[in-house]
């Protein structure tokens, strides 16, 4: 396996933290990590959605405060309080969305904001720009020549020029977050050799990953966070695929669910064959019944949301059929609500509701042709109907005039669902119900959906925490690289399954 | 609603646009107080009917453009429009002798330009200002080419009645005003599609994925903005009984300032007719009292400009705050 | 990883067929239905009467590449001349006409700029009202009426010749020269890309944004004041509304070549080809006999043609 570096077992780590904690209103995000970056090292962050890995990396890279907790660079304890703070000691982030300019071309972009004098006053050094451009790229090994302009480059290269730009304001540390989640196999081949070379060079690098493959070919150290909490560091060495795992699922089941699985599932109400879209996916064929809730697993990136808007006609679909209820759709939004097709968007605040409007405003929206067929719309009539829903789903809020934007996370979401119940939807698709939400409110989402699905709905829901599809799920399909790759029933609906099938493996 | 529990914070929707409509009306009082007092001529039967009259006209121009801003958009050609439909309106009644045909050509030429912005919003997806910017200048060339330098004047009595006549002592165009308030706030506040156009203006993302047909209402506001032109287009020509190639060209500001001045946000979502209607009395109010103290009126499209960015900055700034 | 990743081939190859070939159909086609256009004498008329255009056009460039618009540029030009003849005809001196000129132009640049960019003004409105402003005081400080009596030492700037060549054209030439070496070879030019292109880097990258922003539109101003001077010379009289609407033409220059309106994309050889597309056509449509209004909507019909197919470009 891949030895640590240079003086890194030794002498004191490149960087440390210890004890870090940090509370957000409702929810401990982490509690009393310790994690060490040594130099040459490729220090391996292992955990479900929700465990902590991206918190503790914006504490890290100073763009949020701990609440507790101490930092030691080589051994001198210090302060990071800003992102310019972690930049002075070697910090660099690789960001998913990135900060190119894509009509510049790569020389330019990598010195944005310090490029180099000319002898000529005003004017910039041209050649000097594309030699040390050069010089960087050629220490990853990223063999381009550095006047293409950045708008050409695929995924993966304009990552490589990411690198670059961090490594030329001299990065020490480099954190990587899923880096290869958008790459081929080819592509991320390259990126390893790349990563290597800098290991060599000295850099330390904290990757964050769900490929288990690439935690055993790349790491020297794997540290595994759950619930906020570290879990296990060890060495690649001394652990299995299998061991990792289990350590980043294995938790104590304190929510209830409450669900009465489906004994009889009824007519097939949402039939797709070979679904194809020109967002990526490919060859999709599912199925849900009346009573089921099904799931729709996998990694972020793997195509659920993507499934689901094609589904619901918000994306392009370029092949397959769609059917509800035995008949054909091929529609847009517009034709889906009206047959009764509900979407619970993964992004409540910018896709689910207006949020200057009010929560009745908001609740009557879809349902505006149903509940007054000719056209006229009558205010107290829609505030009653919105009513119905506040209490029905016990939305907190003194009254349907409220704006929607002060609600909290939880009951904005059920003002979207009472959306689509005033609206009279008979087939669901939910993309994420209970992200962000409390406890409290989690469970009564549950609820609902549990009687939703008694009362002969279906439902299709989109969910990165295993445990819930586990619990609430009658069976459940597993999505990655934007196909199905696998369907589980409910005897082997378990997370290990779920887990195993969404990884390559 | 009778549900509102005491002692919780304030139901803000209703509260707040009420308090700021207030607030403008109370503007539009000061103002005309402010007036009477600079000017005698201010509180003459006269002036006050001028007053009522522009303000009509105003209205009528910026009602349609109010559902264009509701949904984030903008209609620059409104005042080209105008000139193209009263200039083609005026040759058929020439032409005709016919009033009701020019009343025909006047709001069905307004409505297929605005039929056209819609398609180039919605098809093309051009921003709606920059291709209600292109189709400005498109009618303003057709129009001067048109007309050829020439003006057309000497309309039937019966078509005149619109622009100049009066009814209980009332300018005609008043009664215009009001019906159209009553007939556009209704369709804002009291149809679906008026819920639907708040809803894409809110959040176009959000609505289209609750089913609004996005594209067939955004369609709808330009249409509609379209054929408002073309009514006001014609009130013009009743008015003052001739047409010519530039008729709309200084239209365009003040019906943008209308709106805006009335407290609807540019960026979409919130806003009314009643609001536009109090910014078009404004408005009228400025200008008027401007010309009562003879002041030069090239100074107007200064002050409407200032206007209009002092409208635009509060706008921005409430915002920023909200956010 | 042996193979190159890819070619740094400039996009030219991508969009020279674009413009060049649109203002070679027009060429043809001008040429065959108007016998003086093809005329040296004729071309050469073009080029100098493009030139102001040119002068409006390579800022408008910058500015629409920052994904903004400047439409009070016609209104500032005409202000700019205004004061520009009011103040050769006080004082006789042609540099301070041009030094008023220049002051008027930058100061509703900069307004401009702050509007936007301190502000949070759409461009579109707040330029809207800088050019009721501009149109405003125009009006008033003529009175409506044009100053005339200019003196010949404005007059030879656009009529004479250096050297064999029109002036204009040299001064076309400085400026487009100039306005390249800005873009390409400075910081500003590149941060003027990474206004439009993605302006969170640039904030990211310490840059003061908004400072760069008012940059931009102050300079538009800054041209349009130097416009003036050649406007001016060629009218041999300021009038309150010369140079309304120019902007219009500048903008359907910029559209025509090739700028795109959301992407932070540029080029000025494009914009250059695209002002003489646009003289070429007010031209030719001259020649033919058809009044300025018909050019206008020929331009319109251009404009929207070039956003149609820049939209289907940025799609594809």
């Amino acid at each position: 396996m891949n030895a640590g570096a240079v003086g890194g077992s030794l002498g004191a780590p490149e960087f440390e933290l210890q004890g870090i904690s940090k509370q957000f209103p409702g929810v401990k995000a982490l509690d009393d990590v310790s994690f060490e970056i040594r130099a040459g090292e490729v220090h391996m962050l292992l955990g479900e959605n929700g465990a902590g890995k991206s918190t503790l990396m914006k504490v890290l890279c100073g763009a949020y405060q701990a609440d507790s907790g101490a930092f030691f660079h080589r051994g001198e304890p210090v302060r990071i309080a800003s992102p310019a703070d972690a930049g002075k000691f070697g910090i660099a982030v690789i960001f998913q969305d990135f900060t190119l300019v894509p009509y510049l071309d790569i020389a330019q972009n990598i010195f944005l904001g310090r490029e180099f004098a000319s002898r000529i006053p005003g004017l910039t050094d041209r050649r000097r720009t594309y030699v040390e451009a050069r010089r960087v790229l050629e220490s990853i090994g990223f063999d381009i020549d550095p006047r293409t302009l950045v708008y050409r480059l695929g995924v993966a290269q304009q990552q490589m020029v990411e690198i670059a730009k961090a490594l030329s304001q001299d990065a020490r540390i480099l954190v990587m977050d899923e880096p290869t989640a958008a790459l081929s196999a080819r592509e991320t081949e390259q990126l390893f050799a790349a990563i290597r070379r800098l290991k060599r060079g000295g850099v330390a690098i904290v990757y964050i990953s769900h490929r288990l493959a690439e935690v055993f070919a790349l790491g020297d150290r794997i540290t595994v966070l759950r619930d906020g909490r570290k879990v296990a560091s060890v060495l690649p060495a001394d652990t299995s695929p299998d061991d990792l795992v289990t350590l980043m699922v294995g938790r104590a089941v304190d929510t209830t669910y409450g669900r009465t699985f489906c004994a009889q599932p009824g007519d097939v109400v949402l039939d797709v064959k070979g679904l194809a879209a020109d967002s990526g996916i490919s060859a999709i064929d599912l199925t849900v019944r009346a009573g089921e809730i099904v799931g729709l697993c996998g990694l972020v990136g793997s195509g659920r949301t993507e499934v689901a808007r094609a589904i619901f006609g918000a994306d392009r679909v370029t092949a397959g059929e769609i059917s509800l209820a035995g008949e054909r759709i091929d529609g847009s939004p517009h034709d889906s609500a009206r047959r009764g097709i509900a979407f619970i968007p993964e992004n409540r605040k910018t896709q689910g509701l207006a949020l200057a409007r009010s929560v009745g405003d908001n609740i009557v929206l879809a349902g505006l042709q149903t509940m007054f067929p000719a056209g006229l719309y009558a205010p107290h009539r829609a505030a009653q109907a919105a009513q119905v829903m506040i209490d029905k789903l016990r939305i907190a809020t003194p009254g349907p005039r409220r704006i929607v934007g002060l609600l909290s996370g939880g009951n904005q979401q059920k003002v979207v669902i009472g959306k689509w119940l005033n609206a009279g939807a008979r087939f669901f698709i939910f993309d994420e119900p209970t992200r962000g939400i409390d406890v409290g409110t989690k469970a009564e989402i549950f609820k609902l959906l549990d009687a939703l699905a008694s009362e002969g709905a279906g439902i299709l829901m989109i969910s990165s925490e295993q445990t819930e599809i586990v619990h609430v799920c009658d069976r459940a399909y597993v999505m990655r690289d934007q196909q199905i790759v696998g369907e589980l029933s409910r005897e082997q609906l378990t997370e290990a399954n779920i887990v195993r099938l969404g990884m390559q493996s | 609603m009778s549900t509102a529990a005491h002692g919780m914070p304030a139901r803000l929707t209703p509260s707040r646009d009420t308090l700021q409509a207030l607030y403008r009306l109370l503007a539009a009082g000061l103002l005309c107080v402010v007036l009477s007092f600079l000017s005698d001529a201010f509180l003459t039967p006269g002036n006050i009917i001028n007053v009522l009259r522009q303000t009509a006209l105003l209205f009528m121009m910026a009602s349609g453009l109010t559902l264009v801003i509701l949904t984030a958009g903008l209609d620059l050609s409104i005042g080209a429009n105008i000139g193209l439909s009263a200039c083609l309106a005026a040759s058929v009644i020439k032409a005709t002798g016919s009033p009701w045909l020019g009343v025909a050509t006047g709001i069905g030429c307004g409505t297929l330009v605005g039929l056209l912005n819609g398609a180039l919003v919605t098809t093309l997806r051009i921003p709606s200002f920059i291709a209600t910017y292109g189709m400005m200048w498109m009618l303003t060339g057709i129009t001067y080419y048109y007309m050829g330098g020439e003006t057309i004047h000497g309309f039937p009595a019966s078509f005149r009645q619109f622009g100049s006549g009066y009814f209980l002592g009332v300018p005609i165009p008043v009664y215009m005003m009001l019906l159209f308030l009553l007939i556009g706030s209704a369709f804002a506040q009291r149809t679906i599609w008026g819920q639907e156009i708040y809803a894409i203006g809110a959040n176009p993302v959000a609505a289209q994925l609750s089913g609004v047909p996005v594209a067939r209402r955004l369609v709808l506001v330009y249409v509609v903005s379209g054929a408002m032109a073309g009514l006001a287009s014609l009130i013009i020509l009743a008015r003052i009984n001739s047409a010519q190639g530039d008729i709309g060209e200084e239209l365009t500001l003040p019906a943008i300032a209308a709106v805006l001045i009335g407290g609807t946000s540019l960026f979409g979502g919130s806003g009314s007719l009643s609001g536009t209607l109090i910014g078009a009395l404004i408005l009228t109010l400025v200008l008027n009292g401007m010309n009562l103290l003879q002041i030069n009126a090239a100074w107007q499209p200064l002050i409407t400009g200032t206007i209009v960015l002092l409208a635009v900055w509060i706008d921005a700034r409430a915002r920023r705050a909200s956010e | 990883m042996t193979k190159p990743c890819a070619v740094a081939t400039p996009s030219l190859l991508a969009r020279v067929p674009g413009v060049a070939i649109v203002l070679a159909i027009l060429f043809v086609v001008l040429g065959l239905t108007s016998p003086s256009f093809a005329t040296p004498a004729n071309v050469a008329n073009i080029l100098v009467q493009s030139t102001i255009l040119l002068l409006l056009a390579l800022p408008m460039t910058l500015i629409i590449m920052t994904e903004g618009l400047d439409l009070s540029m016609g209104a500032v030009l005409t202000f700019a001349s205004i004061a520009l003849a009011i103040t050769v005809l006080a004082t006789g001196s042609v540099s301070l006409a041009l030094l008023a000129a220049l002051v008027v132009g930058s100061g509703f640049g900069l307004l401009n700029g702050w509007l936007v960019a301190a502000l949070d003004i759409p461009p579109f409105i707040a330029t809207l009202g800088t050019l009721g402003i501009a149109q405003g005081l125009s009006l008033v400080a003529t009175d409506g009426q044009s100053v005339v009596g200019i003196p010949r030492s404005i007059q030879v700037v656009y009529s004479g010749s250096m050297l064999g060549i029109p002036i204009p054209i040299v001064i076309g030439a400085v400026a487009f020269a100039l306005l390249c070496l800005l873009l390409y070879r400075t910081r500003f030019g590149t941060y003027v890309f990474a206004l439009g292109g993605n302006r969170e880097a640039l904030r990211l990258a310490g840059v003061p944004v908004r400072r760069m922003l008012i940059a931009v539109y102050a300079l538009g101003g800054a041209m349009a004041g130097f416009a003036a001077l050649l406007m001016t010379g060629r009218m041999s009289a300021a009038h309150p509304t010369a140079g309304l609407g120019l902007e219009f033409d500048a903008i359907a220059a910029v559209a025509v070549g090739g700028t795109s309106f959301e992407r932070g994309d540029g080029w000025l050889i494009g914009t250059l080809l695209g002002v003489v597309t646009v003289g070429v056509l007010r031209n030719g449509l001259n020649l033919l006999a058809l009044p300025s209004s018909v050019q206008v909507a020929c331009i319109g019909a251009l404009v929207i043609f070039a956003l149609f197919v820049d939209g289907l470009r940025s799609r594809a």
